[in-house]
């Protein structure tokens, strides 16, 4: 027999949760009393609840939907209570007998006695303020009209598990998952209630920062209850999806400082429970949570992915995330930009390409040499690539697809290529560079420098061989983001923001979905986050770091910075405007240099240097 | 002889043998006056009209009238290139066009093909690169026998992916 009433005073009771869709914000929540109430229950009418009385506990099945309305209550009297109210439950262990639940509801309800308004959204807001500004918006609006569920501190989903010390316990803590787990999965469907418009235009979903609020969270929400209780005691609402989002990140948060501490099991399930919050999601957070998830996964189980991935394989991915989206195309043609104010007046030029892939930033800089007044000059390219399985030689056919452009266009071309397994194996004397009389070079770096901090020394031998080349400019495209801190909960937080509003803006750009460019430039971002999270030592090889960070090291190795001049801005915010979805795209200048980003978030950066007075 | 202007050219059974009619077909170089001044949705029109109109309208330079009308002369040089990278007709469809038209609606402007919109010397250098990297991906389409390109907007030409983003539609 369902409880109609249930529906309603809109609060889902949880009882085969699937009628709560009545249009309305709020979720079901599933009573951790018993399982029982996912399913249709029998009862005798005004008996006890069998159910509910196999675990333990004696209500009476009349007053069963006002004590789930109580439980309702009390927990998000306790979310918001969090610190002032509840500190006492910790050290004041008063236990109270579960079995009659109605009555410690009630007791708890009257003790707590809540005088804090209802005030859900409001606590939510001042979260995370601080660190999303414009976007609160979007987290408090829904959570306003939703005076009555709210779920409070996603701490507690862990920590409220009864017993003492009830954190960290390995053991029973995955035992109550697996239990939670259970009651979740069955509403698994109903979650698509969810109401969530996470729309293109607004900015990355992420709250944050409350990585800090989870380091001190030991405390004060673990509600002491003796009993031989097998589940939770608390219940678990699920709301709609933009609170499960933010329940989602601080999931893989709680997750990453686990595998900080060395947590396995408690790292083991949590990475499970994000796949189940996952599914709620849009789904540009879904897929950047799965990603991180399976990252995480890998860590735990010590599956590190296989970094000697085909290399044609990895161009095919970029291929696709060029075609996407504007990063890669704005970091080509600002340095393209650069190279050419720099080649302005030189009759031979020479290019060395730290990273040649598959050579699409050239033609449009030879293009631009060839519509160049006064006559193109004679273009050298020199190409370096990793090595490549079955000897084919993609370098090469690269430079024969180059060769045949520059023919076509009327520019004296040569190509060289070199196979190299990192950039610090390179020596300038191979290059077969000529006098700076006859020949200006230029050296082209996008997205291959932060490679080199995974050994010691790579870094400063590679700059040392740049400066030996005697180029005229040296430009270099990084990723804006700080993924190489000594911390990996650190790493972990930062990488979660940046590939966020990533994905965010690839959700964007426009594209059909499902759609093959799209799923492609995921997986080449889905890589990069697995190297960040999984990896260790060598292996991790996508140590990013932001703009300042380079500007110091590349400044003491001996360069002095060339600003970007308005062209390339004006170059770079027209290539933005021509995508969908370009809006979102914003183009900055840093101090000489360009720095692409989606909506607040600087994700790419270009600069451009010469050597050194 | 007379012109019958505002008649459109259709040789009609009962026209007298006297009179002689004006046949625009006939003149083609007025033809070419004409076409050369219309805009790009309108050119493509007319080469839909009949086998000789459309042989006039492929010619690519009434398209390079299109893509610089508004634009001070292009420099020299330009012409080489862009007819060795497909020709105007091309560089119009698959990137001038959709250059233009994002571009001009995100200034707020109206059908920026027909209003004497200045088309300024960085959106020509634009175009081109664009149009260069179109040209590169086809190179490597034909040599490596590379997955077919989504077929894109642009009439009938199948544009390479790298530009599959100018053909995508733009939620303004």
């Amino acid at each position: 027999m369902k409880r109609d009433h249930q529906e309603s005073c809109g609060v889902g009771g949880g009882i085969a949760g699937y009628d709560t869709k009545s249009g309305n914000n709020k979720g079901e929540s599933s009573s951790s009393m018993g399982k029982g109430k996912l399913w249709e229950e029998e009862q005798d009418p005004g008996g006890m609840d069998e159910l509910l009385a196999v675990l333990g506990y004696k209500v009476r099945s009349s007053d069963m939907a006002d004590v789930a309305q109580k439980l309702e209550q009390l927990e998000m009297v306790m979310g918001t209570a969090q610190e002032d109210g509840i500190s006492y439950l910790c050290s004041d262990t008063v236990h109270y007998n579960p079995s009659d639940l109605s009555g410690w509801v009630q007791s708890m309800l009257s003790e707590l006695n809540p005088p804090m308004c209802l005030d859900a959204s409001g606590m939510l807001q001042n979260q995370h303020d601080p660190v999303l500004g414009s976007s609160t918006v979007t987290f408090s609006n829904p959570l306003s009209h939703k005076s009555e569920i709210f779920s409070g501190d996603y701490d507690c989903d862990l920590r409220a598990i009864p017993g003492v010390a009830a954190y960290p316990q390995p053991d029973s803590i995955s035992e109550r998952e697996n239990s939670r787990k259970r009651m979740k999965t069955s509403p698994g469907s109903d979650t698509s209630n969810a109401t969530t418009s996470n729309s293109n235009s607004t900015p990355p979903l992420l709250a944050d920062a409350s990585s800090s609020s989870l380091s001190s969270s030991s405390p004060p929400s673990t509600i002491m209850i003796s009993g031989n209780l097998s589940e939770p005691s608390r219940p678990v609402v699920l709301i709609d999806s933009q609170e499960t989002g933010v329940r989602l990140v601080h999931t893989l948060l709680a997750c990453a400082q686990a595998v900080q501490l060395e947590n396995l099991k408690l790292a083991e399930a949590l990475v499970k429970h994000i796949g189940l919050l996952a599914a709620s999601q849009a789904s540009a957070m879904r897929k950047v949570a799965t990603y991180f998830a399976e990252a995480l996964a890998r860590r735990i189980y010590k599956i590190y992915p296989q970094e000697c991935l085909d290399p044609t394989y990895s161009d095919a991915l970029e291929m696709h995330f060029y075609e996407t989206c504007p990063y890669l195309k704005f970091a080509h043609f600002t340095a393209n930009q650069a190279i050419l104010e720099a080649f302005a007046t030189a009759s031979r030029v020479h290019v060395i390409d730290f990273g040649l892939k598959q050579g699409m930033q050239w033609p449009a800089l030879m293009q631009a040499l060839a519509l160049r007044p006064g006559g193109p000059p004679a273009f050298r390219l020199t190409g370096i690539g990793p090595p490549q399985p079955n000897n084919t030689d993609t370098l090469q056919q690269v430079g024969w697809k180059l060769a045949q452009l520059a023919g076509t266009i009327g520019v004296e071309f040569e190509f060289r290529g070199f196979v190299a397994n990192s950039l610090a194996d390179l020596q300038p004397e191979m290059l077969d560079l000529r006098p700076p009389e006859e020949e200006t070079v230029a050296v082209n770096s996008v997205f291959e420098l932060h490679r080199l901090l995974a050994r010691p020394g790579g870094i400063d031998k590679v700059l040392s061989s740049v400066k030996a080349m005697k180029p005229k400019i040296v430009t270099i495209v990084e990723q804006e983001a700080n993924h190489n801190g000594p911390v990996f909960l650190d790493r972990f937080t930062e990488a979660l923001h940046y590939y966020s509003s990533l994905f965010d803006s690839l959700e964007g750009s426009g594209l059909a979905v499902p759609s093959q460019d799209l799923v492609m430039s995921e997986l080449y971002l889905g890589r990069q986050i697995c190297n960040v999270v999984a990896c260790e030592g060598a292996d991790r090889v996508e140590r990013h770091e932001t703009l300042t960070h380079w500007r110091t090291r590349i400044e003491s190795s001996g360069f002095d910075p060339v600003h970007l001049g308005s062209n390339a801005f004006k170059q770079a915010s027209m290539l933005l405007a021509l995508f969908a979805g370009g809006d979102g795209y914003r183009v900055e200048e840093n101090n000489g240099c360009l720095l692409l980003g989606w909506h607040t978030r600087p994700l790419i950066a270009t600069s451009a240097w010469k050597l050194g007075g | 002889m007379h012109h019958h202007h505002h008649h459109p050219h259709v040789s009609s059974p009962h026209a007298t043998q006297k009179r002689l009619k004006f046949c625009i077909n006939d003149h083609i170089d007025i033809l070419i006056e004409i076409l050369k001044r219309l805009d790009g949705r309108s050119l493509g029109v007319a080469a839909c009209v009949c086998r000789l109109w459309c042989t006039i309208a492929r010619n690519d330079s009434l398209w390079e009238d299109l893509c610089f009308r508004h634009v001070s002369p292009p420099p020299s040089g330009v012409r080489a290139v862009v007819v060795a990278l497909g020709g105007y007709k091309r560089l119009y469809m698959v990137c001038v066009r959709p250059v233009l038209s994002r571009l001009g609606r995100r200034l707020r402007l109206g059908d920026s093909d027909r209003v004497g919109r200045v088309w300024t010397r960085d959106e020509v250098q634009l175009s081109l690169s664009l149009f260069c990297v179109d040209y590169y991906e086809r190179l490597g389409r034909l040599g490596g026998g590379g997955g077919g390109s989504g077929g894109g907007g642009g009439g009938g030409d199948t544009s390479a992916a790298s530009l599959m983003f100018l053909c995508k539609p733009v939620n303004v």
